[in-house]
């Protein structure tokens, strides 16, 4: 607990999906940065709500498999609950750095920004992140800038490492459930008065990371997720 | 000709069946309305196929039944379309109802602590 100079009351939300062997070490590193995490099982149906409590995580579990981006909002809500300051998303797969995290609280601390996301594409270069997931991003970015709405300074489209200041996120209602709710959260940032900030994170890509992550054709189901979002309500 | 015998039998069902789902409330007033329109007019052409080919004149699409078929196609995407969106928000209540329980469920442990 060295950087535990933070003064505001921090929680990380993990949404996880059959990590078992994995999300115990995430969450045992994520609790040297932040004061509680909450993982929240989406009905894995694995170790995964074992191993977390066992690194000393509060797990939250999903009754049926409703995707990442409910998940992370069952956290964010718990999180908000109990009187988070700030709420950080964080994946549970390994690939982002547990001490970004202090990237990413900091400016909120020092009331520089109300949110703060991870980018893959500030400098700091991605550790075998393959050609084709660049050009995947890349594409991903015009659109989601251009169509979707996502600021027009912001440079990562899909990035799921964000921090958030509580008022800020209350008020970010993101209701898509799958993956095209890292989309849907950068147009409401978009659309909200609250000061958003990009910061540069190292994301590791290894072959189980991949074998996880996003394919391109799961780029034709987010357009069609937020499509059928958008004429919701 | 037995297919006007088939598709008259048919579209009496259907517009029995659309009665009885607004008489049970089951279809709002509209939709019940809609229907009954659909049936009735679907079985007007089969009586009078000559009916389907001056609607084909008039949208300058050359025989009855390729009009029949247009319309019948924009229909079916529309519906399939309508259908998506209602899944659609199924699935957004089915995540509020498993987020409910989780966090009730979350809730009354923490007050056991």
């Amino acid at each position: 607990m060295e950087d535990k100079n933070l003064h505001m009351r921090v929680y990380a939300v993990v949404p996880a999906y059959k990590e078992e062997g994995r999300i115990g070490a995430v969450v045992r590193t994520l609790l040297s940065h932040v004061d509680r995490v909450i993982v929240v099982d989406d009905y894995s149906g694995d170790g995964t709500a074992k191993e977390a409590a066992a690194a000393g995580a509060e797990v939250l579990i999903h009754a049926l498999n409703r995707g990442q981006g409910a998940a992370l909002r069952t956290g964010t809500e718990a999180a908000l609950a109990d009187g988070a300051e700030i709420v950080v998303h964080f994946d549970a797969d390994g690939q982002h750095d547990p001490d970004a995290i202090p990237q990413l609280v900091g400016p909120i601390e020092r009331g520089e920004a109300d949110i703060v996301c991870g980018s893959r594409f500030l400098g700091v270069a991605a550790v075998g992140m393959p050609r084709s997931r660049q050009t995947l991003l890349w594409t991903a970015q015009k659109f989601s800038t251009a169509v979707v709405g996502m600021p027009r300074n912001f440079t990562d489209p899909q990035s799921g490492l964000r921090a958030m200041r509580a008022e800020a996120a209350r008020e970010i209602d993101f209701l898509q459930d799958r993956m095209a709710h890292c989309s849907e959260i950068l147009r409401l940032i978009a659309r909200s008065e609250w000061r958003a900030i990009e910061v540069p994170v190292k994301v590791r890509y290894t072959k189980e990371t991949l074998a996880k992550g996003q394919k391109a054709t799961d780029a034709v189901g987010i357009v069609w997720h937020l499509f059928l979002g958008s004429l919701q309500r | 000709m037995v297919i006007q015998y088939v598709l008259l039998t048919f579209f009496a069902i259907a517009l029995g069946l659309t009665l009885r789902r607004a008489r049970q409330g089951a279809m709002s007033r509209v939709a019940a309305f809609l229907w009954s329109a659909l049936w009735i007019g679907a079985a007007f052409v089969v009586l009078r196929p000559s009916l389907a080919t001056s609607f084909a004149g008039f949208l300058g699409v050359g025989r009855g039944v390729d009009a029949v078929l247009y319309v019948a196609i924009i229909a079916l995407f529309y519906l399939v379309f309508r259908i998506f969106l209602r899944l659609d928000k199924i699935e957004r209540d089915i995540t509020l109802l498993v987020r409910r329980q989780s966090l009730e469920k979350r809730g009354s442990t923490v007050e056991k602590e």
